[in-house]
């Protein structure tokens, strides 16, 4: 993998959600690399597979362990993102993180079992986009359906991808639907 | 940290960039920037534009300063790797200017601010009155010797639901090095430059 131009960390906490106090504060995480678009300037490429084999494991196992440890405690939620750059294609964000490649590292930090929810998105530098997340060991668990929202300054260029992973500490602030099981 | 510790403050940010490459090559000094962002409830909703504002100025910028200097100082390994630093207040619509000012420029904001990242300079700062999700570019220079030219850098703070009309977004920002490639020279080795330079250019 080439080496990302920037890496950015956010940590966000909630101490007040609809007036009410969160005790305690409601921890999210992301940790963003900014990387070259494996597929710049290649024109259309039928065969994705040689640039994720050089890629995808290894933007998943830069970035797992910085965003728990941004998160700094258990990671309850998760997800991840594919900004591709204006002159790629989303297909090529997908190739990096719909991998089992990508995901499983943050799978082994987390100690989590299911699939990571994921947006990808293409746009330019500073757009912003909302990471969903779900629950680490059963994505049916209502009170962790949540999303961050992101803005990363000057990434992606139009030759680049920004890979990001969330993690959360907890479901929602002030969380209090009823549970799935009880309209089944 | 509780909300009850923090009376108003509705969320905490804080956002990191670290940069490895810059034009394709990687930094003779490697610096992380960061700003740490809180929006809170503004003291001063529905008040007049006569009114006092030194009470609550005094009882909550000592807090924000203790909390956003104690998020760059984690986030940024120590007040003593910290080479430059910054300040900057979104008020929402519904307030003044002035409120966002009474918050950052008094010292008890910026003389804590100054202590806590062990610095000595002036902060510099920005300002603005804008709806939630507004970026912000907040100027930091260096700490302790404010012209030190290689310092003088930015960073883009945002908080995406803040602030409402009746809040304000307090931030403070730091740095641990200089702009990536700096190479303008500084103050020692620039030649003596006045107009003159322009006489004889065409208009």
């Amino acid at each position: 993998m080439s080496t990302p131009r920037k890496i950015y960390t956010i940590v966000e906490e909630t101490l007040l959600e609809g007036g009410r106090p969160v005790e305690p504060a409601a921890r999210v995480a992301v940790v963003a690399a900014v990387i070259p678009n494996p597929w710049h300037g290649q024109g259309f490429v039928e065969d994705l597979n040689p640039g994720i084999e050089e890629t995808a494991s290894a933007i998943g196992e830069l970035l797992a362990p910085r965003v728990v440890e941004a998160l700094g405690t258990t990671v309850e939620a998760y997800g991840k993102a594919a900004i591709v750059g204006l002159d790629g294609e989303i297909e090529h964000g997908s190739a990096l993180i719909h991998t089992l490649k990508f995901g499983d590292h943050f799978r082994k930090a987390a100690y989590a079992t299911t699939l990571l929810p994921a947006v990808e998105k293409r746009g330019p530098a500073g757009i912003v986009f909302d990471i969903p997340l779900k629950h680490i060991t059963d994505a049916t668990i209502r009170s962790h359906h949540q999303s961050i929202e992101v803005r990363l300054a000057d990434a992606p260029h139009p030759g680049e991808i920004v890979i990001a992973l969330a993690a959360a500490a907890q479901g929602r602030p002030q969380q209090r639907l009823a549970p799935l099981s009880t309209e089944q | 940290m509780t909300a009850a510790q923090t009376p108003g403050i509705r969320k905490i940010v804080y956002y990191q960039e670290e940069t490895f490459l810059e034009n394709g090559q990687e930094p003779a000094v490697p610096a992380v920037r960061a700003t740490a962002a809180a929006v809170l409830a503004n003291p001063w909703t529905g008040s007049g534009p006569s009114a006092d504002l030194a009470p609550s100025s005094e009882s909550v910028a000592p807090q924000l300063a203790r909390v956003l200097s104690d998020r760059l100082i984690d986030g940024l390994g120590g007040a003593e790797r910290i080479e430059a630093f910054g300040k900057a207040a979104i008020v929402g619509t519904a307030g003044e200017i002035e409120h966002g000012a009474a918050l950052i420029h008094t010292p008890f904001f910026g003389n804590l601010v100054r202590e806590f990242l062990e610095g000595s300079s002036i902060l510099c700062f920005a300002d603005d009155r804008a709806e939630a999700g507004q970026p912000l570019v907040i100027p930091m220079w260096h700490k302790t010797a404010a012209a030190t030219r290689s310092h003088y850098q930015t960073i883009t703070t945002r908080i995406g639901d803040g602030p409402r009309v009746d809040e304000i977004v307090i931030a403070a920002a730091a740095s641990t090095g200089p702009r990536p490639h700096p190479r303008i020279g500084d103050r020692s080795t620039d030649p003596a430059v006045t107009s003159a330079i322009l006489e004889g250019a065409n208009a």
